[in-house]
């Protein structure tokens, strides 16, 4: 009887109180009509009145005098502030709020390698230590530096105007073919060593650093598949080329205005190829590269016995396996939220929901995977619940900008569930050897962001009022746009038919040459000491190979 | 073997192309499908078969 009293009493309090959320209500001078006002002349800018010197020589204790109009530049002395002034500043105000969005977004991004580093060296054994950390390490030097010379010109060389970033004017040389009528963009010519076709631009630079970690991040995944048997010489040749051509080839057909992005400008499938943050880009390139390499380099010696069954290698530290998990998933926020390239302009405001559908993309996936491997094989697993928290970032990367929260939830509970059931068939069916699940957290998962903007993209975001070129807001299957869905479907293809066959002929040609694979010498002492020189633990002594 | 696995894979990518060709949103999914489902058969069912022919667990 008590609680019915208390809960009539907060009932009532709730109906007569007003809101104390954050919400801001609604005031009555907001419903009045403005009233009517002269336009504002550069004399009553003249007039505005500016903290006097003396004042400001005391110092500003509450901030008050702080960021006033004699802080605007003005572009004549003489003349004091004008309205072309007031406009500029505005304009460059714009521009730097995205510029430093995106910058700082990618530091975010680049956090992540330490992420990407701590799971993988941490999945690997103890005598493989040293080396999967410097391959992670060393990768985001090749690979800068390759995209630099040349990948950042095939991907967004003749990207075109980007208005966040105050229009990015150089870039604009694709190489198109014509076919089936209709124009192929095929891969940007501009901004060789960033300096090629005037793309020796601030904004140019700011898209640069912010797309050089997105392919750095992809680059990095294969490290993982092919951890405990990858010569590194092997490594680093693999990784220049796929940060010269691989990623920035479909990069380019995704984002950088190539024949992808296209589809629904030329021949009528929705708003063409949907990618916002590179579900399929990033992590889809990446795990298919991974899948290759490792189907070239072999299983572990011992992974398998001589009838096939796999065999557990167990990892050297969950501690820190799971330390990357959660500096991977903090990094996120950079890679999904960043990806408007602003957070002021047409649609910017969405980062508050792609931010929160990153979030509860990567819960939903964490869960169901932990319960999967819970109901299945009676224990939580932690390196499992790690990669469903992981398939859940990589599904969500590209729909993240165009599903509501009920999607992002459903997507990466499915993408928890998938992730176990990929690791299973890769291992036991197809009995290719991913130390860390590489192939089905940043591939299959990747895939499956892909085709869920097919899906579930609900038609209410607007960037501008179009995407791709086409307008409207991109809609997927559920929300009424079957064609949506074929886009996306065209975009797997590429994944599997293209990047995959170029990766393996890539890692095919490598063997030949370098060759992939260290000697089983090598591989039975530990990867450390013969291809690094030294060990990572060197006060530990570590066991003999099973 | 490991040849026909690639051709086989670029196939299915080159058939899901040819789908731009048709005016249906149907006819233009289900062959993208058929060429999506020739590129899954060329990796899983040729090139992975073909490393598997001789793979490290069954020497020494």
């Amino acid at each position: 009887m008590t609680l019915h009293c208390l809960l009539l009493l907060v009932l009532s309090l709730c109906v007569v109180l007003p809101s104390s959320s954050q919400t801001p209500s609604v005031s009555a001078a907001a419903s009045t009509p403005a009233s009517a006002s002269k336009p504002i002349t550069d004399s009553d800018l003249a007039n505005v009145p500016v903290p006097a010197a003396d004042a400001r020589a005391k110092g500003d204790t509450d901030g008050s005098q702080t960021g006033t109009a004699s802080d605007i530049s003005v572009s004549d002395a003489k003349k004091g502030i004008t309205i072309g002034d007031l406009a500029n500043q505005v304009g460059q105000n714009k521009i730097a709020i995205n510029f430093v969005w995106t910058l700082i977004t990618g530091f975010l991004v680049m956090f992540m390698q330490l992420g990407f580093a701590l799971l993988e060296s941490g999945l690997a054994r103890a005598k493989n230590a040293n080396h999967t950390m410097m391959m992670n390490l060393v990768v985001y030097g090749v690979g800068m530096l390759a995209y630099w010379l040349i990948g950042f010109s095939i991907q967004m060389g003749g990207v075109g105007a980007i208005a966040n970033l105050g229009g990015t004017p150089p870039l604009n040389a694709e190489y198109v073919i014509t076919l089936f009528g209709k124009p192929f963009g095929l891969f940007g010519q501009h901004g060789l060593f960033l300096m090629h076709g005037g793309t020796y631009d601030v904004g140019v630079m700011v898209l640069f650093l912010f797309q050089m970690v997105f392919m750095d991040t992809g680059a990095t995944i294969p490290t993982g598949a092919a951890a405990e048997r990858w010569k590194f010489s092997a490594f680093i040749v693999t990784s220049f080329l796929f940060a010269a051509f691989t990623y920035p080839l479909f990069a380019n057909w995704a984002w950088g205005g190539g024949w992808l992005s296209n589809l629904g400008a030329n021949f009528g499938l929705g708003k063409g190829y949907v990618d916002f943050a590179g579900s399929g880009v990033v992590h889809a390139v990446g795990g298919l590269s991974a899948l290759a390499i490792a189907m070239i380099l072999g299983p572990r010696i011992g992974k398998f016995t001589r009838n096939g069954r796999p065999q557990a290698i167990l990892a050297h530290d969950i501690v820190i396996v799971l330390t990357g998990c959660l500096i991977l998933a903090f990094g996120w926020f950079g890679f999904n939220p960043g990806s408007t390239l602003g957070a002021s302009g047409n649609g910017a405001l969405r980062i508050g929901s792609i931010a929160a559908n990153t979030m509860l993309a990567s819960a939903s996936g964490l869960l169901s995977a932990m319960l999967y491997m819970w109901l299945v094989y009676r224990k939580p697993d932690a390196s499992m619940t790690g990669n469903g928290f992981l398939a859940g970032l990589v599904a969500i990367t590209a729909p993240c900008a165009f599903v509501n929260p009920v999607g992002a939830v459903l997507i990466g509970l499915l993408a928890g569930v998938l992730v176990c059931l990929s690791v299973s068939f890769v291992e036991r069916v197809l009995k290719i050897d991913d130390p860390v699940g590489a192939v089905s957290v940043h591939g299959t998962c990747g895939i499956w962001g892909v085709i869920s903007v097919g899906l579930f993209a609900d038609g209410k975001s607007n960037y501008g009022g179009s995407w791709n070129g086409v307008n409207g807001s991109v809609t997927g299957l559920f929300y009424g746009d079957a064609s949506q869905l074929v886009a996306q479907l065209l975009g797997v293809a590429t994944l599997l038919g293209f990047v995959f066959v170029l990766s393996f002929v890539f890692g095919f040609v490598i063997d030949l040459i370098v060759g992939q694979r260290v000697s089983a010498k090598s591989e039975l002492q530990g990867l450390d000491l013969p291809e690094m020189g030294a060990v990572a633990y060197p006060e530990f002594e570590l066991k003999a190979e099973m | 073997m490991k040849l026909a696995g690639v051709l086989v894979t670029l196939l299915g990518f080159i058939v899901s192309i040819l789908s731009l060709l048709l005016g249906s949103t149907a006819g233009r999914l289900a062959v993208v499908l058929l060429g999506l489902a020739l590129s899954l058969f060329g990796i899983i069912g040729i090139l992975n078969r073909a490393h598997l022919k001789n793979p490290i667990w069954k020497k020494g």
